[in-house]
């Protein structure tokens, strides 16, 4: 905590009558200006334009660009239309029309996934709902449409696609610890911390805690470690 | 959790209140209740006596009216009648805030009298209540639509106003005001004229219609049309959960992003009663301080380019880049942040974030350094800045203008000084302040309130902690680590109903006011304890700086006028919302 400083006293609220003048002001003011031309003829890349399409921006690997779909290793998409981004977008851009796998390991998948890129705000919200890993994002921005219905962009658009991350580079991705943008392997798995409050207050109850469930496993394989298979099923 | 500290202050506050109230006429009608704010609730027939008690009673002085919002009550329980206009009012001398809710009986019609007598800037406050609640002012001297168009029916912010209609609005529906159709008696002489400046013309920034009766050159009549960038952020936020509001809030003064979100994000952690973790609180005060600069840049720059500085303009917008940069790296945004969640941030910053912080607090000072040499002494500046678009100390209270307007005309009223959040307090800074209340000193106390963001940003770097978290751990309210997402049922459980239903957000109301870029920056939001608000209310800093736009160029010339709304700072997202 500090004071209160008046800067209307600071600056004399007449001018002298040098600067009055105003010839010994504008050089005084060329100084300035001419002094950034020099500095910037001088060190080219201390300017902050660029020469926009031959150079391009360097983003971050948190830039929120065009969304993809992350596919499993024979693929098919991660996704189990679980309709948990189209809750979550705040724009209403995401359609999932769900269906059912006729493997039985994967249950339901995608029939329909179109995002509306037009109504798209890029907030990353559908990512971070994502409990599958199934939807990132990508670096790429640059989308110009012809038409609003070129703006959809459905299964065959969001897949990933090789050039994807070698050409615009992957953009927000789930939140893994760390710098948040490398995915964990299994090792470096992070402790499963209970929520404040509930598990907390079951131990004061000393009510027997579960232990901790098994995941199915590494993401890419198929399992059916702990799914009972409904034998109405196909 | 500063809430409960608060919670006994106000107590006092509210007893006192009370106890003052006793010895007035008034006692019988007006119930006082303490909320996260002292609250008085009044009938429309003793508003008016209330207002001037308040305004004028030596003990109490609320001479700030900060906001002024309807609130239909059709959908909620517990409430006697179904309008309600809330003012939230500030007293200058005492550094207290007070909430005024005025229970307004009759639904079909409901009538109350304009308090714009007391404190003029009701005037824009209620016509923005009478437009989107139908709220009838008795009194007011202009009450008509303010943020929808003139051919709009109906009161969108009603419960019970179906949102799909569309109503066209054609060149003939435009009303203008009424002294423009009255002939002058001097309407043939050639110098008195009608003009229209905008609704898009360059020197408005954003999309704001100025009409105004000139004199020769000077205007002797003025009004200004907003509402042109009316996105329904209101009306939106409604319907969606707490968290999906974040996005919306980015929109709103898109200059300065990040600070709405963090002062949505407050006013909801304050009503969850949630802790955020230190480096949490740092990061964001961090990045709001870059945010306020870059703010200050662009309302400078874009000032001296409309009086015709466009070298400053460059110059202003390096520091902006750089400072994009850094927030890009930190949320993958440069302009729509969306970074900031109820509970903490969305991802922790980048690894090299206090090394960026401090390469900017490097970069920074030789731009400012060179801009106060090509504009403080300069002639031209002066004579465009100095002395014009003044106003006085009364004047700019009357009127419920906050931040640098405000501080301008020596009134030393910095929310960040006055009710320090985060960590404000523990710095070392100072509120800068002028007297003259015209442009000029605006742009003195924009330059300096730079210069002690620089000074907060460098001792807030010095204490952030190199590790830790930057969000709770309350998964009711954040979002679990993906990790445990993929891998645990019970985190999985929590994901899926903060996603699914949002955050439960326990029944109440709160006000929760930041210091924005441009004054101070207020939601107040009422809750049902559903996953999204009931009602939302944004006090924007520039809608009563917009408002007084009109009275503070009376009597000077046109180019007068484009040089005093660069230094109001009006950002059309926030003002129109």
């Amino acid at each position: 905590m500090s004071g209160v400083i008046d800067v209307g006293a600071r600056v004399p609220r007449k001018l002298t009558l040098l600067q009055r003048l105003y010839y010994p002001e504008i050089v005084r003011g060329l100084r300035v200006t001419i002094g950034h031309l020099l500095r910037n003829l001088a060190n080219g890349r201390r300017l902050p334009t660029i020469q926009y399409p031959e150079q391009r921006r360097n983003y971050s690997g948190r830039f929120r660009g065009r969304h993809i779909l992350k596919t499993r290793e024979d693929g098919t998409f991660k996704c189990v239309a679980c309709y948990m981004c189209q809750q979550a977008c705040p724009a209403e851009c995401i359609t999932i029309v769900a269906g059912e796998h006729p493997r039985v390991a994967y249950e339901k998948y995608p029939v329909v996934f179109d995002i509306d890129m037009l109504r798209c705000v890029f907030c990353g919200f559908c990512v971070d709902a994502c409990p599958k890993d199934a939807i990132w994002m990508t670096r790429d921005h640059e989308m110009a449409f012809f038409s609003r219905q070129d703006a959809i962009f459905s299964l065959d658009r969001l897949r990933e696609k090789p050039e994807d991350s070698a050409k615009a580079g992957y953009g927000y991705r789930p939140y893994y610890p760390g710098d948040g943008t490398t995915p964990p392997t299994d090792a470096a798995r992070m402790p499963v911390l209970p929520g404040s409050g509930e598990r907390d207050r079951l131990r004061e109850t000393r009510v027997p805690l579960p232990g901790r469930v098994a995941g199915p496993g590494p993401l890419n394989a198929p399992s059916t470690a702990n799914r009972a298979v409904n034998p109405s099923r196909p | 959790m500063t809430a409960v500290v608060e919670a006994g202050a106000l107590s006092a506050a509210a007893e006192r209140l009370r106890r003052l109230l006793s010895r007035t006429p008034l006692e019988s009608s007006v119930e006082v209740k303490d909320l996260d704010l002292p609250t008085l609730e009044v009938g429309p027939e003793s508003w008016l006596a209330l207002a001037k008690w308040l305004r004028d009673e030596p003990e109490c002085r609320y001479d700030l009216l900060l906001d002024l919002a309807g609130v239909d009550n059709l959908r909620r329980r517990g409430r006697e009648t179904r309008f309600e206009s809330v003012a939230h009012l500030l007293s200058l001398t005492r550094n207290e805030h007070l909430r005024v809710k005025v229970l307004v009986p009759d639904a079909e019609d409901p009538v109350l009298p304009s308090a714009a007598g007391i404190w003029p800037a009701a005037d824009w406050y209620e016509r923005e209540a009478f437009d989107l609640f139908g709220l009838r002012f008795t009194g007011h001297p202009n009450l008509k639509r303010i943020l929808c168009h003139d051919a709009f029916v109906g009161h969108p912010l009603r419960k019970d106003y179906a949102p799909g209609q569309r109503w066209m609005f054609t060149d003939a529906d435009m009303e203008w005001p009424e002294w423009t159709k009255q002939t002058d008696e001097r309407a043939g002489h050639f110098e008195t004229q009608t003009i229209s400046i905008g609704p898009a013309h360059p020197a408005t920034h954003g999309i704001v219609h100025l009409i105004a009766r000139l004199d020769g050159e000077r205007i002797v009549r003025a009004e200004t049309k907003i509402g042109y960038l009316h996105r329904c952020f209101e009306k939106m936020s409604e319907t969606h959960t707490w968290n999906q509001v974040i996005p919306f809030t980015d929109r709103l003064n898109y200059i300065s992003a990040m600070i709405n979100g963090i002062a949505y994000v407050r006013t909801v952690e304050s009503m969850l009663g949630v802790e955020i973790p230190e480096r949490g609180r740092l990061v964001r005060t961090i990045l709001s301080e870059f945010n306020r600069i870059m703010d200050h840049c662009v309302d400078i720059g874009a000032n001296l380019v409309d009086i015709g500085a466009l070298t400053s303009f460059w110059y202003y917008y390096q520091p902006r880049e750089q400072i994009y940069d850094l927030i890009e790296a930190c949320c993958g945004a440069r302009l729509t942040v969306s970074y900031v969640r109820v509970g903490g941030l969305a991802i922790d910053v980048p690894e090299d974030f206090d090394a960026r912080c401090r390469r900017l607090l490097e970069t920074i000072p030789p731009f400012l350094d060179d801009m106060e040499r090509l504009i403080n002494n300069n002639r031209i500046a002066r004579n465009r800045l100095q002395g014009t678009g003044v106003m006085t100390r009364e004047q700019a209270i009357a009127w419920g203008i906050t931040g640098p307007m405000l501080r301008s005309c020596g009134v030393p009223y910095d929310v960040r000084r006055s009710r320090p959040y985060d960590f404000y307090d523990r710095f070392d800074w100072d509120v800068p302040i002028a007297t003259d209340g015209d442009n000029f000193s605006r742009y003195l106390v924009r330059m300096e309130e730079m210069r002690q963001s620089l000074k907060i940003i460098r001792q807030a770097l010095d204490i952030l902690p190199d590790k830790g978290a930057v969000s709770s751990d309350d998964w009711h309210v954040v979002l679990p680590p993906k990790d445990a997402v993929y891998h645990d049922m019970e985190s999985l459980i929590y994901h899926f109903k903060l996603v699914m239903e949002g955050i439960r957000v326990p029944a109440g109301e709160r006000y929760e006011w930041v210091e924005g870029a441009n004054g101070e920056l207020g939601f107040y939001a009422i809750s049902t304890g559903g996953g999204g608000p009931y009602r939302l209310k944004v006090r924007p800093p520039c809608f009563p700086n917009m408002a007084a736009f009109e009275k503070i160029i009376l009597g000077g010339t046109i180019s007068d006028a484009i040089a005093t709304l660069g230094t109001l700072n009006v950002i059309a997202g926030e003002l129109d919302r």
